[in-house]
């Protein structure tokens, strides 16, 4: 506990005395989580869309002509018995052309031509939010093998398409954001070493009166887990900023995409962590350094 | 107390600092290493310090074989040696008080003993009336003192000084050495490594000369 005490108290000291070279360090350390959480912010924001996205998903059963309403009745049955709907509704032929020529007006002329009403009978589905994926997707293969079905649709591909271009993304960015945090580390290495080298004959002192370890290496790994919670506090309020700036200019048109949902800053939680990885950052590098002293 | 086995030291190139060096010194002894520069005492010293390791021998201190021990045992080890250097070093950005203080400080003894075992030490040193002053403030021999305080703030079982009145005119060089002689009749063994003859003429005390790495004469 001493060695904790003593480790911060000089690492502070430290920090403050060589505060124009370690403000470098500092900001490097907050460019590279700047990166990073700006990255998770709109990865974050992305995958709450894709999540609204899942759970407000539909799939249809579209009915043969000649279906009886017997077929039409055990397929619904089958669809209510199978859990995972939180809602269905019948729409008939009738319906499906009326809803065409309302959604696509320009394209209403096409139907005109028509003798008969090309538009299916269909079963519109709702799946229960949080409901499996696969499960629905079992119960689709299943209600198009069933008498009076001619088709069912629960085109979920281009979710998971956009979810893989996230992780795509993600990936790229942890990878820019691990280069930056490696270049950051040496920073903060190099700044404290410099701090070393005034304290070269404290050092040799303390080795030659028997101190541990930790009242050696300690200061110097204080110090740079202090410059990495610097760092990652500020790049946290940068990206506050920035997000506040974002929105006053672009909010509407951002929120709109989002289909009723809103942007939203990264929650606690990701920021907790950015602040621990500055510090472990910040540390690794103060580490490094730390070595030379013993 | 010190007891060496055929110790040798040797440098690249085949130079030996130490060549069979077969010496002991007793608990409580005051004794004096001598010889021309290069003769090998600052290397008997630093072995003694674990801050080098012999190429040959054994080198016991109070029964322990300085060679078997790990970095825990040698931080150990170390805390029972009193060191003094003919540059004192001492911390300039720190006062009298805090050079002293440090020592207890890195070894985890609370604020309030390690500032009333510094004070004791410097008390006894004479200078408690400069506690608050920088080293840059001090003579030479004021800053000798302070180097002897922080050596004895631990109560160390042996005081180890290597030419500590190499930067001292003679009358400062011998009130330095009537403390060190002070400390070996409280019991500390005291090795003092000089050239200066006359010095060790005026305090008496049995002298270890070496002369390229050998013992020459025990006197």
């Amino acid at each position: 506990m001493r060695s904790l005490e003593y480790a911060f108290r000089q690492g502070g000291a430290s920090l403050w005395r060589s505060r124009g070279s370690s403000a470098f360090a500092v900001f490097a350390i907050a460019l590279a989580l700047i990166v990073l959480g700006a990255l998770l912010l709109v990865t974050w924001n992305a995958e709450q869309l894709l999540a609204r996205w899942s759970d407000a998903a539909e799939f249809s059963v579209y009915l043969r002509d000649d279906a009886t309403s017997d077929q039409r009745g055990a397929v619904e049955t089958a669809i209510d018995q199978s859990g995972i709907a939180a809602g269905r509704e019948y729409v008939s032929k009738a319906e499906a052309l009326t809803r065409f020529r309302r959604e696509f007006a320009e394209l209403s002329g096409l139907t005109s031509g028509f003798d008969e009403n090309p538009f299916p009978a269909s079963i519109e589905v709702r799946v229960r939010p949080g409901g499996g994926h696969d499960d629905a997707e079992n119960l689709v293969k299943r209600l198009v093998g069933m008498p009076g079905v001619a088709d069912a649709r629960y085109d979920r591909d281009w979710l998971t398409r956009v979810g893989a271009g996230l992780g795509t993304i993600r990936a790229a960015g942890l990878g820019l954001a691990l280069l930056m945090a490696v270049a950051a580390a040496v920073t903060v290495a190099t700044v404290v070493r410099l701090g070393l080298r005034a304290r070269r004959q404290e050092l040799e002192i303390m080795e030659l009166v028997g101190a541990p370890l930790a009242f050696i290496r300690g200061p110097f790994v204080a110090e740079g887990f202090l410059q990495g919670g610097i760092g990652a506090l500020l790049a946290i309020a940068s990206l506050w900023v920035g997000f506040l700036v974002a929105m006053t200019w672009w909010g509407s048109d951002l929120n709109s995409l989002l289909a009723g949902g809103s942007v939203q800053f990264l929650p606690i939680r990701l920021c907790l962590y950015l602040i621990l990885g500055g510090m472990l950052v910040g540390s690794a590098g103060g580490l490094v350094a730390a070595r030379e002293a013993a | 107390m010190i007891e060496t086995h055929h110790l040798s030291k040797v440098y690249s190139r085949g130079l030996y600092a130490l060549r069979d060096l077969t010496l002991t010194i007793e608990k409580a002894e005051f004794v004096f290493l001598t010889g021309p520069s290069g003769a090998g005492k600052s290397t008997f010293l630093r072995l003694l310090l674990l801050q080098e390791r012999p190429s040959e021998g054994e080198v016991f201190v109070n029964g322990q074989n300085l060679a078997t021990l790990n970095r825990r045992e040698i931080q150990e080890y170390r805390r029972g040696i009193g060191f003094i250097f003919q540059d004192f070093k001492l911390i300039p950005s720190r006062t009298v008080l805090e050079n002293i203080s440090f020592v207890p400080e890195v070894l985890g003894v609370p604020a309030a003993q390690q500032r009333r075992r510094a004070f004791q030490v410097l008390k006894w040193v004479g200078l408690q009336h400069r506690m608050n002053a920088y080293p840059h403030d001090l003579s030479g021999g004021e800053q000798q003192r302070i180097a002897i305080a922080r050596a004895l703030v631990n109560d160390p079982v042996l005081v180890i000084a290597d030419e500590p009145t190499g930067n001292l005119d003679p009358d400062l060089s011998l009130e330095i050495m009537n403390l060190l002689r002070e400390i070996n009749a409280g019991g500390t063994t005291v090795l003092v490594a000089t050239h200066d003859r006359e010095l060790i003429r005026l305090v008496g005390r049995r002298t270890i000369t070496l002369e390229q790495g050998k013992v020459v004469e025990v006197a």
